[in-house]
């Protein structure tokens, strides 16, 4: 295993290694999802609706690539996207279709729209950083599945409630990783601190370009690169726009951008109480 | 024995303690909301520098069902009855016309926010949860800030209508009421406007700073319609023909800013003209139009502040769904997002 460690992640080990002795060290535990790595084999949807029980989908053929989850939703927290592009393979201008593949699941974003927008405080922060629903709190008002910038969260019509990936909190709580991190098998999906997933996806980056893949780059790592949602705990290397993996170009948490609503709100509203104390004063003569 | 609800866990060999254990499946097949894949001609991936993900929707549409653009029209028309109500009360001194009138507001009131709330409660996915709306305060969720001024307008309205008419001090507390309620009921007008605009939905998000502005009119232009059809007495009707020319002509102004903002990114302002929600959307605006060129026409007939009602209470109503479908319209496109979000 050590072996085809690079050595700049090998000291990314050792300084996990040291840092574990740390009382204080960082609790923030995120995914670095590489896609690059990724074969497509949909383990992670299967570990992931076998550990939490979850019902299936309804299994039906979509006729897009192997693709037949089709979007994350309230019972499928994990969904492996395959994206066919057209490739030119010869000088003579011969195509053929290349492949990519991404596992995607909740951005569990350091600016929850979801969190932020949920009115009966039945999302939470955990203590390890991620965006939890409580299920005996959540009354299923459905604000949370507008308020989500990458469409993650839904609300399952039978059940009433907003459900989501809570990044295994009841793995993590026993020192486990989540089932779809655990299940990879290459490795695509890691779990960890986050600040030392986002040293080993910078260096996966830095490799990747050193052998002239010079597409890739991280999406959502850092505050710097999406400041709309302040970075996400579970980030992505992609290689081509984020549009292809159906994720957005700039999403931004709704509340951060409404200070202009709630100015235009109190204007309306003192315009308003004016407009009907005039009328209500300016009648005062009138005689029946 | 085995579950059959798409788990297949044989409760003999495994317990269903999982974090998705929990979730109630009623009918496998037809309650999940997945998003539909269409038939597609060429490879998807090759959409050049507009690609999408095989044309799916990269948001999820509300969940909402047509409970809560009826809330917005009742909940918007109680609100602005309230405040016009606590306007006239201050104003109406010995008048005995306009107590009543102000009695009648009031009312109003009454009855749009207690039907509104009943609405908003059968919306939710566990109505017997509704309370669960008041165990925080959180000033980013327009929704929980819009539960607490609901929790104040409907009851400090009630008991404006209760005590009112009383002689001492039951009086004076439901004239205290009555002011209270006029504060609430502003923002109750209002701050379903903020609600909308705090989401990711494209169209929503185009026309925030302009959406307050349009629901409260609207607000307004539903209770001085209601107001109309129901209220006679010249020194009332007056006062109705000021407040509801000044609601409808704000109104039509609002969602005219609002379909320019959406337009400053050409796929983002298609639902606002195009197809079904499209001629929703203009239907109102024309019946809003035609509300306030009637209202203007002089002459106190009856008849005539009548149809002005009637069209108002339509308009706005057509405006209340409009705004509700246009929101599917747009989540469903997800170059709306990618076009807003890359400025295009």
């Amino acid at each position: 295993m050590q072996a085809v460690l690079s050595a700049g992640e090998a000291q990314a080990l050792e300084r996990r290694a040291a840092r574990e002795d740390t009382p204080n060290r960082s609790p923030r535990k995120g995914f670095f999802t590489d896609t690059t790595i990724c074969i497509g084999c949909k383990a992670c949807e299967v570990a992931c609706k076998q550990w939490n029980q979850l019902p299936d989908d309804g299994l039906y053929f979509s006729g897009m690539s192997y693709d037949n989850t089709v979007a994350l939703g309230a019972s499928t927290w994990r969904h492996v996207a395959f994206i066919e592009r057209p490739l030119t393979i010869a000088p003579d201008g011969a195509t053929d279709v290349s492949w990519l593949f991404s596992s995607d699941v909740c951005k569990h974003c350091a600016r929850a729209g979801c969190l932020e927008a949920c009115p009966t405080g039945a999302i939470v922060r955990t203590e390890f950083d991620t965006v939890y629903v409580q299920p005996d709190i959540c009354n299923g008002c459905g604000y949370c599945v507008i308020n989500c910038p990458f469409g993650v969260i839904d609300r399952r019509q039978d059940d009433g409630r907003a459900w989501k990936c809570t990044m295994c909190y009841d793995r993590l709580k026993d020192d486990m990783q989540p089932a779809c991190a655990k299940a990879c098998p290459t490795d695509s999906i890691r779990f960890g601190d986050l600040d030392e997933l986002r040293e080993i996806a910078q260096l996966r980056v830095s490799r990747l370009q050193e052998h002239g893949v010079d597409e890739a780059y991280l999406y959502g790592a850092d505050a710097a690169s999406q400041p709309g949602t302040e970075g996400l705990n579970a980030f992505f290397l992609l290689v081509d726009k984020p549009e292809a993996y159906n994720l957005p170009p700039d999403p931004v948490a709704p509340a951060k951008r409404v200070k202009d609503t709630w100015k235009s709100f109190a204007m309306a509203a003192v315009g308003m109480a004016a407009m009907a104390l005039a009328s209500a004063l300016s009648s005062r003569g009138t005689r029946a | 024995m085995t579950h059959s609800d798409g788990r297949d866990i044989d409760t003999a060999m495994a317990t269903l303690s999982g974090e998705g254990a929990q979730q109630v499946v009623k009918n496998a097949r037809e309650s999940l909301r997945q998003a539909q894949p269409k038939p597609w001609e060429h490879i998807p991936g090759s959409g050049g520098e507009d690609v999408t993900y095989y044309g799916l929707p990269m948001l999820k549409e509300s969940v909402w069902s047509i409970d809560i653009p009826i809330y917005y029209f009742l909940g918007g028309a109680a609100g602005a009855a309230m405040t016009l109500g606590a306007a006239v009360q201050f104003a109406c001194g010995k008048s005995r016309e306009l107590r009543r009138f102000s009695e009648i507001c009031h009312w109003t009131g009454i009855i749009g926010s207690t039907l509104g709330a009943a609405f908003l409660i059968h919306d939710l996915g566990r109505p017997e949860r509704f309370l669960a709306m008041l165990r925080v305060f959180r000033p980013t969720s327009p929704m929980n800030v819009g539960a607490w001024i609901l929790a104040g307008a409907a009851p400090s309205a009630i008991a404006t209508g209760m005590l009112i008419h009383r002689d001492g001090w039951m009086g004076a507390v439901g004239e205290a009421a009555g002011y209270v309620s006029g504060v609430f009921g502003a923002g109750l007008a209002g701050y379903t406007g903020v609600l909308v605009s705090n989401s990711a939905i494209p169209a929503w998000i185009a026309g925030r700073r302009w959406m307050p502005v349009l629901f409260m009119a609207s607000g307004a232009t539903t209770a001085t319609s209601v107001l109309d059809l129901f209220y006679e007495g010249p020194a009332g009707s007056r006062i109705a023909m000021l407040f509801g020319t000044a609601a409808r002509s704000v109104e039509v102004a609002a969602a005219v800013q609002v379909e320019r903002a959406a337009a400053e990114v050409p796929i983002v302002a298609e639902p606002f003209s195009r197809g079904a929600t499209g001629a929703l959307w203009k239907a109102a605006g024309a019946l809003t139009a035609a509300s306030l060129a009637l209202t203007l026409v002089p002459g106190k007939s009856r008849r005539k502040r009548q149809i002005a009602g009637v069209l108002g209470i339509a308009g706005s109503l057509a405006l209340r769904f409009a705004v509700h479908y246009i929101s599917n319209a747009s989540a469903r496109e997800p170059r709306a997002s990618f076009h807003q979000q890359r400025k295009k």
